[in-house]
């Protein structure tokens, strides 16, 4: 062994400790400044403070919170909100990918479709919702309807987009040294898409826990259709406050918090191990 | 050559020959004794009909002015003019590759297409004349500068202005020239270009496709489930009638009430989100310690979607129904709006701050001339998503609770059954919206009009 392999394992060693000094200070500071936020409200909120002063304190939160754990209708609503989300987004996968490599690789079709698909876009998902409810035969499908559109527009515009800043000169080289078209979606486009396709799955996947959450209350608050048809943790915050239950209601926000960051980490997750090629950077 | 040779000493045919070329464009501005001197030197010729003056590729001696007859004039092979043949008359002058230094040689044949009178002067002799006075010289050779342009440049309009850059005196009446064809011409010279393209009528068969799909089946064929469902032709009727069924249209007050509350709404949460979201996002950015105490809350509220912030807001703002809707549009900008204008902090390279700060700037001045600028794209992406943001929640929060708005709109009316309502709110929230954020882009666009020349010139599209 020479002597520059210790000299180099003393140098890293060093520059871990430094980092990992740096992340303990991270994480101090990280955990001071949630302790600090969440005295704050409990204090705000029983001194009467304006605004916190009428949201339930952390403390009755967790009062209420904990029996739920062993609740097993509370976790049917996790289950229902959840397969909601799941199938909207899946559909918006399997349909809006698809889609998006369409357009930006045939001229033709990107001409026929993207003006309509620019008209419908701006329109709010859940201003779909009292129309998705006339169209589609049971609450539970146009809930998916809804939850579907929230994530399709933006999987569309990000597939549409990677695909579409792919630089020209990787085409050129490909069909000049004799590659199929197919080679060139395969080797070119599809990897060099992946990266957006999993930043539009990420967004799409925020989109539809908004959605589902909101079509939820909209469809189980707004009086007209019937509200035993199916939980949900939208529903659950709607049903609290409907009840006054308003420890009940924040309960089902930092519930909704929890499912969304479970499901964006689990995509983030998915989309290192599928692209390997960014790693390194 | 068969030219009858005619003296020019007599004092009336030098007047004649004064006048003529006064005639012609480019000596019309010379002074009579510069005329008179060119006159001098010109020789007064008769050609025959048929008779070929010059051939292509004959050398370049003599510039001819055509004093009556007609000429023919033909460019030779090769040459990228509209016009290749033109038949010219008294006062055009023809042979200007003489005024060409190095000996240069014929581009056109001429012709004499009946008999004619041609003033002839050598191209080296006039250059001398005109040696004498530069400021006549520059005139008369822009001129014909203009006239070669004209023979050889392809749209006539372009001609028009592109005259070389020569002399101070007509700079001002070329700039302005220069500005039309930048704005108008441009425009519609790329309209055309645009039509010419496939695009355009792609683009109709595709809205045609998508309108006459809905309309055939929800009005003409009612299938399925699609017959619940209000047609275009349905809505559209509705939309523009002066007394609508279901009491919403173009000529309803309460139609606009509606649009102006959702506008006033996102006006004063989109104004406040970026009002605090900026300079929050800004020292997110700038300072590692108020981002490593601030950003994890942060973060922590942030996976919670706006819209389960509802009942919650309604319980905190209790002062009626419009505050609770403003906080929630004002929550959704605010998120997006500080995110991306940290991200913009952080994608600044290092090394900016690093060398203003060895140059001696303050720490006030690095913030002022190098965070913000370095920021200011991802400020703007942020305002982008932040208004389309604002909206969505908008919509479902006015949907929840409100009492005007378009959202309460289409609420409403799917509750009380006025289903063409329903669309046409539907409709002219896309309008709305897709009109806040294309004003967004273009106030981006105009304080950032370095970014947008990078992206014009790096850019494949």
């Amino acid at each position: 062994m020479s002597a520059a392999a210790p000299a180099a394992a003393l140098a890293t060693g060093r520059t871990r400790g430094r980092e990992g000094s740096a992340l303990a200070r991270r994480v101090r500071r990280a955990v001071v400044s949630v302790v600090v936020f969440v005295l704050l409200w409990e204090l705000g909120s029983r001194l009467k403070w304006p605004w916190v002063g009428d949201a339930p304190p952390p403390s009755a939160v967790l009062k209420v919170w904990l029996p739920l754990l062993t609740d097993p209708g509370y976790w049917y609503s996790w289950y229902q909100s959840s397969r909601r989300v799941l199938t909207g987004f899946l559909f918006a996968q399997l349909i809006g990918i698809p889609l998006g490599l369409a357009m930006a690789t045939n001229r033709v079709f990107n001409d026929l479709t993207f003006p309509v698909f620019e008209v419908l876009r701006p329109i709010p998902p859940l201003a779909w919702v009292p129309a998705a409810i006339i169209f589609w035969p049971t609450q539970e499908s146009s809930i998916a309807f809804v939850t579907f559109l929230g994530a399709f527009f933006v999987v569309v515009i990000n597939v549409l987009g990677g695909a579409k800043s792919i630089d020209v000169r990787y085409f050129q080289s490909a069909y000049s040294m004799g590659a199929t078209k197919w080679d060139v979606f395969r080797r070119i486009i599809l990897p060099a898409t992946l990266p957006s396709i999993f930043v539009g799955a990420a967004v799409g996947m925020g989109i539809t826990w908004e959605v589902v959450v909101a079509a939820e209350m909209i469809s189980g608050g707004g009086g007209a259709i019937q509200s035993s048809a199916g939980g949900g943790l939208g529903f659950f915050i709607w049903n609290s406050y409907i009840g006054f239950s308003y420890p009940q209601i924040v309960v089902g926000m930092i519930s909704i918090g929890i499912a969304g960051y479970i499901s964006s980490s689990i995509i983030r997750a998915v989309g290192v191990v599928c692209t390997p090629w960014l790693r390194t950077r | 050559m068969d030219l009858i040779v005619q003296s020019l000493a007599g004092e009336s045919v030098r007047e004649h020959v004064i006048a003529l070329l006064r005639s012609t464009a480019p000596f019309a501005a010379l002074s009579d004794k510069l005329l008179g001197r060119i006159a001098v030197i010109a020789t007064l010729e008769r050609v025959p009909r048929g008779e070929v003056i010059y051939q292509v590729g004959d050398p370049a001696k003599d510039l001819y002015v055509v004093a009556s007859g007609q000429v023919r004039h033909a460019l030779g092979p090769g040459a990228q003019a509209t016009v290749l043949v033109k038949v010219v008359g008294r006062g055009d002058v023809i042979g200007w590759a003489a005024l060409l230094k190095d000996r240069s040689r014929r581009l056109a044949k001429t012709t004499a297409l009946e008999e004619s009178e041609l003033l002839k002067i050598r191209g080296d002799q006039l250059m001398e004349v005109l040696g004498d006075d530069p400021v006549a010289a520059q005139e008369v050779l822009e001129r014909c500068a203009k006239m070669i342009i004209e023979d050889f440049t392809v749209p006539a309009w372009l001609a028009q202005v592109q005259v070389l850059p020569t002399g101070k005196a007509a700079a001002g009446t070329r700039a302005g020239g220069a500005s039309n064809i930048r704005g108008l011409a441009l425009f519609m010279h790329r309209i055309s270009k645009w039509l010419q393209g496939p695009t355009p009528y792609l683009m109709v068969v595709g809205f045609a496709l998508f309108f006459g799909a809905w309309y055939l089946l929800s009005e003409v064929f009612h299938l399925w489930r699609f017959a619940s469902i209000p047609g275009p032709h349905q809505v559209l009727i509705e939309w523009l009638n002066p007394n609508p069924v279901y009491g919403l249209s173009v000529y309803s007050s309460e139609y606009y009430i509606h649009i102006w509350s959702s506008i006033r709404r996102i006006l004063i949460g989109f104004t406040i989100a970026t009002a605090v979201g900026v300079p929050v996002g800004l020292f997110l950015g700038w300072s590692r310690t108020f981002r490593e105490y601030v950003f994890p809350v942060f973060e922590t509220l942030r996976p919670i979607p706006v819209l389960a912030w509802v009942p919650l807001a309604i319980v905190m703002f209790k002062s009626g129904a419009e505050t609770p809707v403003i906080f929630l549009a004002t929550l959704a900008s605010f998120y997006a709006t500080a995110l991306n204008t940290m991200l913009g902090v952080e994608s600044i390279d290092e090394a900016y701050p690093r060398a203003a700060a060895c140059l001696g700037a303050s720490k006030w001045q690095i913030f002022r001339h190098v965070v913000i600028p370095g920021a200011l794209p991802y400020i703007f992406t942020g305002l982008q998503i932040s208004v389309g943001v604002a909206w969505f929640s908008l919509v479902a929060a006015e949907m929840v609770s409100g009492e005007y708005g378009l959202g309460y709109v289409i609420n409403t009316s799917y509750v009380n059954v006025r289903y063409p309502t329903i669309v046409i709110g539907m409709i002219t929230l896309g309008i709305v919206g897709y009109v806040t954020s294309a004003l967004v882009r273009m106030a981006g666009d105009y304080m950032m009009q370095w970014r947008v020349r990078e992206l014009a010139l790096g850019g494949r599209e």
